[in-house]
């Protein structure tokens, strides 16, 4: 299948792409295949090799081995005959701090050959769209985090491309700036650009049409949202109690428990699915009061992207319950 | 030609909105200037000196006058022994003594050797130098001076006797001032730092900013960003040459003999060596730091030192005689000065002009495939 020509009815079709640093290999093996129009999603933890993955789809990184082809052209040989049809936002901010909002977005629109006569009015439709029309005159530096992701992504989207690469876009972001930057993508999504885009967050991925979970430099899982969530092998129960930290070991002794999460004051329980535990709530709530701890209440809930996550890939899962640990300590602490 | 005037722009903006490195380029320029012609003056007149006579004749007395009258020294005390010497030196009141031995005026008069001895202050490299210089060619004329005399004085007539006498005289600089010397060179220095510095930094700058990987994602030429990114440098170090050849003229009244189309040309050829080795050092430095430093190890010292700005390349050890062929700053100083203070044209510097349109060709082609290589 790898050895077929490229189609151009992809928007991505990366072919066994390898990136190694010296002795680490960020990318390995990665074959991936996006349709145009999608907004596909990338979730991994950190180190996984999402960022060097969208760098060397967007022509930055030159792949140690393997090629891909954007609209089927591909990153080695023809990167420009890609660039002018791809934006390209990185993690870090990316502009100019000395420019005002007005002179990065002719700056990237020269640069990028936007016609003369298409500029004045792109730039004031990018800046309404993205809410910077008042802050047009003052210097990127000066704006807030969300405020420049939206920069950032008006100076990627001032040539019009028709894939986006975003690499976690909303890192550092304030959730209102992180839900208006989601309706900035929706849009794009109507207009039938393609979006692909890196994400720590969970709810960011379930907006999107696909996702594909990488860890350890590998895409080992794709599929859409509710698909992937439809693979959690079992149900979530959710468990309140005042001190669950200490019931915390005895839960995950129980034998019919996968796993374990800590969701605010509450515990999220991976069940094995009803036909194999009947009755697992009132199971849970007896080996706890058992234990002599006091049940507030014990209900089931919708199994979610972070629960696929953690029991569909084991290390990832590792990852993110040390994280949790993490956080919890810190809550404990500053308690 | 869109895209290079955008990048240009924007470099332009950069420099306007960095109040530091206005002053930097502005103000570095003026500053060394200044400091270079007035206070690092080479030019050695009214040596303190102090003297010894343990001879206390007429003979002894007449040579030290003439030391006094040759503008060159400036006796300050008379030392009765040898006990004074080193207070002399260590306060740094004098840096000669002169001390003339017991016998120089019954052996001249005897028509036997004379001699005259000279300590000076070895830690002022310079003034000592010189000082030995002229002591000993004062020495000369006197003993040339004395044998005259004996000679008529047994009979002779000198009118006959054939002299050797030599009269120095120096051209294109024949007051001294350090700032004739120093302004021509002056210019290479500053252009090689400010040029050399801007463009390994810019470049470094914008991968540390990450943004050069949105330059890298836009469909942009290798040789338009280069360009984009020179042009505003080529344009500013061709301004401080214009700033620091007028002040040299007009405040340091220092000569302009040559040929201002040369000294144009040999400009553009020098800027842009010293760009290309910017970019050189750009394509390789992994942080801001490291670029400073390496501007400073293949740019500045070199040509501040083997240049021959401060010291004469022909006083070298062999070894970094050879090394300085290797830096163009060299090159760039013979014809600075040329065409400044000797109005010498392209007939005897073509060999100069020769070699910097070399090293422009070479580091120029080897930052645009260095640069190519780190996309």
């Amino acid at each position: 299948m790898t050895d077929l020509a490229p189609n151009s009815e992809l928007a991505i079709d990366a072919r066994g792409l390898v990136k190694e640093f010296r002795s680490v290999t960020a990318v390995n093996d990665v074959s991936l295949q996006v349709a145009k129009g999608e907004v596909f999603g990338l979730v991994g933890p950190d180190g996984a090799g999402k960022s060097t993955l969208i760098r060397m789809l967007a022509t930055t990184l030159i792949p140690t081995s393997g090629d891909a082809y954007i609209f089927g052209k591909s990153v080695l040989s023809q990167p420009h005959d890609v660039k002018p049809r791809i934006g390209y936002m990185s993690q870090a901010f990316s502009l100019y701090g000395d420019l005002t909002v007005a002179e990065n977005l002719r700056f990237f629109a020269e640069i990028r050959g936007v016609p003369r006569r298409d500029l004045a009015a792109r730039s004031a439709r990018l800046l309404e769209f993205s809410g910077l029309t008042e802050f047009s005159k003052r210097q990127a530096q000066f704006l807030s985090g969300g405020m420049k992701q939206k920069l950032a992504l008006a100076a990627t989207l001032i040539s019009e491309p028709d894939l986006l690469f975003l690499d976690e876009p909303t890192t550092g972001v304030d959730p209102v700036s992180r839900r208006e930057f989601w309706r900035i993508i929706s849009d794009l999504h109507r207009q039938g650009i393609t979006v692909f885009v890196a994400t720590p967050y969970m709810d960011e991925a379930d907006r999107c049409n696909e996702i594909a979970f990488m860890t350890q430099g590998d895409i080992i899982l794709r599929d859409t949202p509710a698909g992937m969530k439809r693979r959690v092998p079992g149900r979530i129960l959710e468990v309140s109690l005042p001190n669950y930290r200490e019931a915390m070991p005895l839960v995950r002794s129980l034998p019919y428990v996968k796993s374990l999460e800590v969701s605010g004051e509450m515990l999220r329980v991976l069940i094995a699915r009803e036909e194999e535990v009947p009755d697992a709530e009132g199971q849970l709530t007896a080996a706890l009061s058992a234990a002599g701890f006091k049940v507030e209440h014990v209900r089931s809930a919708p199994t979610d992207l972070e629960m696929a996550f953690a029991t569909l890939i084991p290390s990832a899962g590792a990852a993110v319950a040390d994280a949790d640990a993490d956080a919890e300590e810190i809550l404990a602490v500053a308690e | 030609m869109r895209r290079i005037w955008a990048i240009a722009r924007k470099e332009f903006i950069h420099v306007i909105r960095d109040p530091r490195l206005l002053m930097v380029i502005m103000a570095m320029p003026l500053l060394q200037l200044f400091l270079y012609s007035y206070a690092l003056s080479f030019d050695v007149k009214n040596l303190p000196t102090a003297t010894v006579d343990f001879d206390h004749t007429t003979q002894s007395r007449q040579y030290l006058d003439a030391l006094q009258q040759s503008n060159y020294f400036q006796i300050n005390q008379t030392l009765t022994s040898y006990a004074g010497v080193d207070k002399a030196f260590e306060s740094n009141t004098d840096k000669v003594v002169v001390v003339v031995g017991a016998g120089f005026g019954s052996n001249l008069a005897a028509g036997r050797a004379a001699n005259v001895q000279i300590l000076v202050d070895g830690s002022d490299a310079n003034s000592a130098q010189l000082a030995r210089g002229y002591t000993a060619a004062l020495s000369r004329v006197y003993g040339s001076k004395v044998i005259v005399n004996q000679v008529e004085a047994k009979g002779f007539s000198t009118s006959s006797v054939p002299q050797l006498s030599s009269n120095t005289r120096v051209w294109y600089n024949p007051e001294g001032k350090s700032a004739a010397y120093y302004v021509p060179g002056l210019i290479v220095i500053l252009v090689t730092t400010v040029l050399v510095l801007q463009t390994a930094n810019t470049l470094v700058k914008e991968r540390e900013n990450g943004t050069y990987e949105q330059l890298i994602v836009s469909p942009i030429k290798n040789i338009e960003l280069m360009i984009g990114k020179i042009a505003p440098w080529a344009l500013i170090g061709a301004l401080q040459i214009m700033l620091i050849s007028l002040i040299g003229i007009f405040v340091f009244q220092i000569p302009f003999r040559g040929s201002v189309l040369l000294l144009v040309l040999s400009s553009l050829l020098y800027v842009s060596c010293a760009l290309g080795m910017g970019l050189i050092i750009s394509a390789r430095a992994a942080s801001v730091d490291s670029a400073n430093q390496l501007a400073a190890l293949v740019a500045f010292l070199p040509t501040l030192m083997l240049s021959g700005f401060i010291f004469p390349i022909s006083s070298m050890p062999w070894a970094l005689q050879a090394i300085s062929y290797c830096f163009p700053g060299r090159y760039f100083m013979v014809i600075t000065r040329t065409i400044f203070l000797k109005g010498g044209g392209l007939e005897v510097l073509w060999p100069q002009m020769m070699a910097l349109a070399i090293f422009a060709v070479v580091i120029i082609s080897l930052a645009s495939v260095m640069y190519r290589e780190r996309v």
